[in-house]
């Protein structure tokens, strides 16, 4: 540790963007702290439950009433099962330790451990389009982003080609290509029905392999194998095929020499010097020693997840700044966005019962949006995508209290039929009062304010909705499918584990958080570059664009403590 | 296939939502763990109910699978307090059925008469967990949209039996490997294996 705890960097946070900030950063040879706020895992020895199987669970990977009790948050969705939260795995936040108040509900799933959520994100990796970038600014929405497409598009590419983005090229405006690995398969039934559906919308609406983070070719630099098809991405990758901080960017950090790694520290502040503008340092807490510590450094990047980062500037208010650091223009902690989803359609697919499937593929299709595009006009803005897929199912149909031999030999065998099931992600709008604050009352283990949360889907979401659930119903119909049953299963705000905004980026001090280039206005030597930063949501999976904004900010930011301005 | 679909399929398979696996909506607060009332008696009854629903052919059953066992934690772990008495409970009852057909225990009667008693417990769970359903259904709706939990009366105890059944077979190696197949690191993917008519079907993943 240099001495005075003294760091050119810090880096708040080891998720997708902590990962990429420690990399850029290290690689352009400053010294950095990465400070983490769980535990320290190691790749690969550490992803203890990955290679294991159903009936090594005891309850086979069910969730049990304890489970329950423990994790009152965690237990509203799939993310709570047996072999994602026992003793030999256990990535997501502790919900009784980490405690949040909700004026409205929201489903926040929060992953602290090093590698945070990159260990237990979906993977899919689309670019927004030139249209995200400028609809606010068009529709008089939130605030212009400050950058538009082409800006970013060479980012794009730069975080693409090191993470390595398995997928097709489409030719599509509306989700711009990139830079890819070999794309997986769509397999038979996929392939007919984007056929169909290519045919019937005459080339207006498309189909295809969902562009994911899991590598299809070797990348030996980096001491990753490619994607073996065991879908057990959540469990940690032990061929280092699916991209994380920890397969990934930590250890091109670690690499350099110049990273220092500090795990159960949970930042609580920053300080800010008024008279140079800047903040000077960073305070943190032992999570196990309640020790606190101070770290400086000149450049700060706060990546400590969205509603996190704007909870560390909220928290580290000062007579200068008594709504916390970057209030001024009344935004911080406003805006907070989603992707509105669960709801779509599945069916039966019939004539492909000499056809089965090989292997556990770890993404399913995409259709990208074609809603309020060229001549498309709703009675809504923005729009949404689907993501799913076909798959042949297990199970002949038996006859009612069929039991016995004959009923084993019937579940023995997929089923005749295939199914197909596609589920829409929607763009939510930023919305003022859709906010979270600092809690006057209620504080966490360590005496801290925790976060609380007023947030909901608006007429805008609603409507769209609706196009969400009866588009699909089309589609899948148009497409030959069988018994199609649309559904809505309901949405609560945080669902998608996409949250955005609170420090949102803008043209002007007035009405935003940060500038273009993600450094606070009203301390140009912190930058926040996870999803807080998010002046839009666009409807396509977010953390590709955290990455290139990060990795865009980084080289900014390195250039100007060369040029002395910061 | 994955988990979620195994779930599905249960639920379909015996016309009730897995219980133990409901999620959000089932639960009580209290988080209930008793083991008592297991005893190794109960374990191997509930080892020969399974191997009635799943029996050994040429491949192993379900008890061959253990399911007995996998019951007991299960119940013990899953189910709610109220479940879980009515399971022990049903436990007498399936031996009381017995004796009524056929004045034998069930573990008395031979392999035909087991076979004949829980097709007429399937018979009477049907309409059984149906009128439940019909009772709750609007407390379990306003529960639902309220987001709260619901302990609804417990199902029938041979539906129970079965669902842990089929569970706890399929997810079993020998169930996934032998009866079902498996392989732990398939290397590439096909979207278009050419299939036969018997070839076994593929292990629902974790």
């Amino acid at each position: 540790m240099p001495e005075n705890n003294t760091y050119d960097a810090i880096v708040v946070g080891s998720g997708i963007s902590g990962g990429w900030a420690a990399k850029e950063l290290t690689e352009k040879g400053l010294k950095v702290l990465l400070l983490e706020r769980g535990k320290k895992i190691e790749h690969v020895k550490d992803y203890k439950n990955t290679t294991k199987e159903v009936w090594d669970f005891p309850d086979r990977n069910s969730v049990t009433q304890q489970m329950k009790v423990d994790y009152p948050v965690l237990k509203r969705d799939y993310a709570l099962k047996e072999s994602t939260i026992d003793a030999n795995w256990s990535p997501w936040a502790s919900d009784k330790d980490n405690p949040y108040t909700e004026t409205k509900r929201f489903d926040w799933f929060r992953g602290y451990i090093l590698g945070g959520r990159s260990l237990l994100w979906g993977r899919q990796s689309y670019r927004f389009n030139k249209w995200d970038f400028e609809a606010n600014a068009k529709e008089g929405i939130g605030t212009d982003w400050p950058v538009r497409y082409d800006e970013i598009a060479p980012w794009y590419s730069y975080a693409e080609k090191f993470a390595g983005i398995q997928g097709s090229k489409q030719g599509l405006e509306v989700l711009p290509d990139g830079e890819y690995l070999p794309a997986m398969e769509m397999n038979i039934v996929e392939k007919d029905i984007a056929e169909k559906m290519k045919e019937h919308y005459k080339g207006k609406r498309h189909m295809f392999i969902g562009r994911s983070a899991n590598i299809t070719e070797p990348k030996p630099e980096q001491n990753r194998v490619n994607c073996q098809y065991r879908n057990r991405c959540w469990y940690g990758c032990p061929f280092g095929a699916t991209f994380s901080s920890n397969s990934a960017t930590l250890p091109v950090a670690f690499n350099t020499g110049n990273l220092t790694l500090e795990t159960n520290k949970i930042v609580t502040k920053l300080i800010y010097d008024k008279d140079k503008k800047k903040a000077t340092a960073v305070e943190a807490l032992d999570a196990e020693t309640n020790k606190t510590y101070t770290y400086n450094a000149k450049i700060i990047f706060l990546c400590a997840s969205t509603f996190n980062s704007t909870w560390i500037l909220m928290n580290s208010a000062t007579d200068t700044w008594p709504g916390g650091l970057g209030s001024s223009s009344g935004e911080l902690g406003h805006n907070v966005m989603d992707h509105h989803f669960r709801l779509g359609a599945g069916g039966k697919v019939s004539g492909y019962e000499d056809k089965y499937i090989y292997g556990r593929r770890p993404t399913g299709i995409y259709i990208p949006r074609f809603r309020n595009i060229y001549d498309d006009k709703r009675d809504y803005l923005r729009g949404f995508g689907y993501q799913g897929g076909a798959n042949r199912g297990r199970g002949l149909e038996v006859a009612e209290f069929t039991i016995g031999a004959d009923l084993k030999a019937a579940l023995s065998e997929p089923s005749d039929d295939w199914s197909i099931n596609i589920t829409a992600f929607g763009e939510m709008l930023p919305y003022h009062d859709n906010k979270i604050t600092l809690s006057k009352t209620r504080k966490d283990k360590w005496g801290l304010p925790v976060l609380d949360f007023d947030v909901e889907i608006k007429e805008n979401e609603l409507k769209m909705r609706k196009d969400m659930m009866a588009d699909a119903e089309e589609m899948l119909t148009i497409a030959g499918v069988k018994n199609v049953k649309a559904y809505d299963s309901g949405y609560a705000p945080g669902m998608g584990i996409h949250e955005m905004g609170t420090a949102r980026m803008g043209r002007d001090p007035k009405s935003s958080v940060l500038n273009g280039h993600n450094q606070v206005w009203d301390a140009p030597n912190v930058f926040v570059t996870d999803g807080s930063f998010m002046a839009s949501a666009s409807c396509v999976n977010p953390s590709l664009t955290y990455m290139a904004f990060t990795a865009r900010a980084a080289d900014f930011a390195v250039k100007e403590l060369k040029k002395g301005n910061i | 296939m994955n988990r979620r679909d195994l779930i599905k399929q249960i639920a379909l398979l015996t016309g009730a939502a897995v219980i133990g696996s409901e999620g959000f909506l089932s639960g009580c607060k209290t988080g209930a763990k008793s083991e008592a009332g297991f005893t190794a008696e109960n374990i191997a009854l509930l080892n020969e109910v399974g191997e009635t629903i799943i029996p050994a052919t040429h491949t192993p059953g379900a008890r061959a699978a253990q399911v007995g066992e996998f019951m007991k934690r299960f119940v013990t772990d899953c189910y709610t307090q109220k479940e879980q008495n009515a399971f022990i409970k049903g436990i007498d009852d399936l031996n009381a059925a017995c004796k009524k057909m056929y004045n034998k225990s069930f573990m008395e009667a031979d392999a035909i008469q087991r076979h004949d008693l829980l097709v007429s417990l399937e018979k009477e769970a049907k309409p059984f967990n149906q009128q439940i359903e019909d009772k709750e259904k609007d407390l379990r709706a306003a529960a639902k949209k309220a987001a709260k939990e619901f302990d609804g009366t417990p199902k029938h105890y041979y539906t129970m039996m079965k669902q842990m059944t089929l569970m706890g077979f399929f997810t079993s190696k020998t169930g996934a490997t032998e009866t079902l197949r498996h392989i732990q690191v398939p290397g590439k993917y096909d979207g278009a294996l050419p299939y036969k008519k018997g070839d076994r079907a593929w292990a629902e993943s974790l």
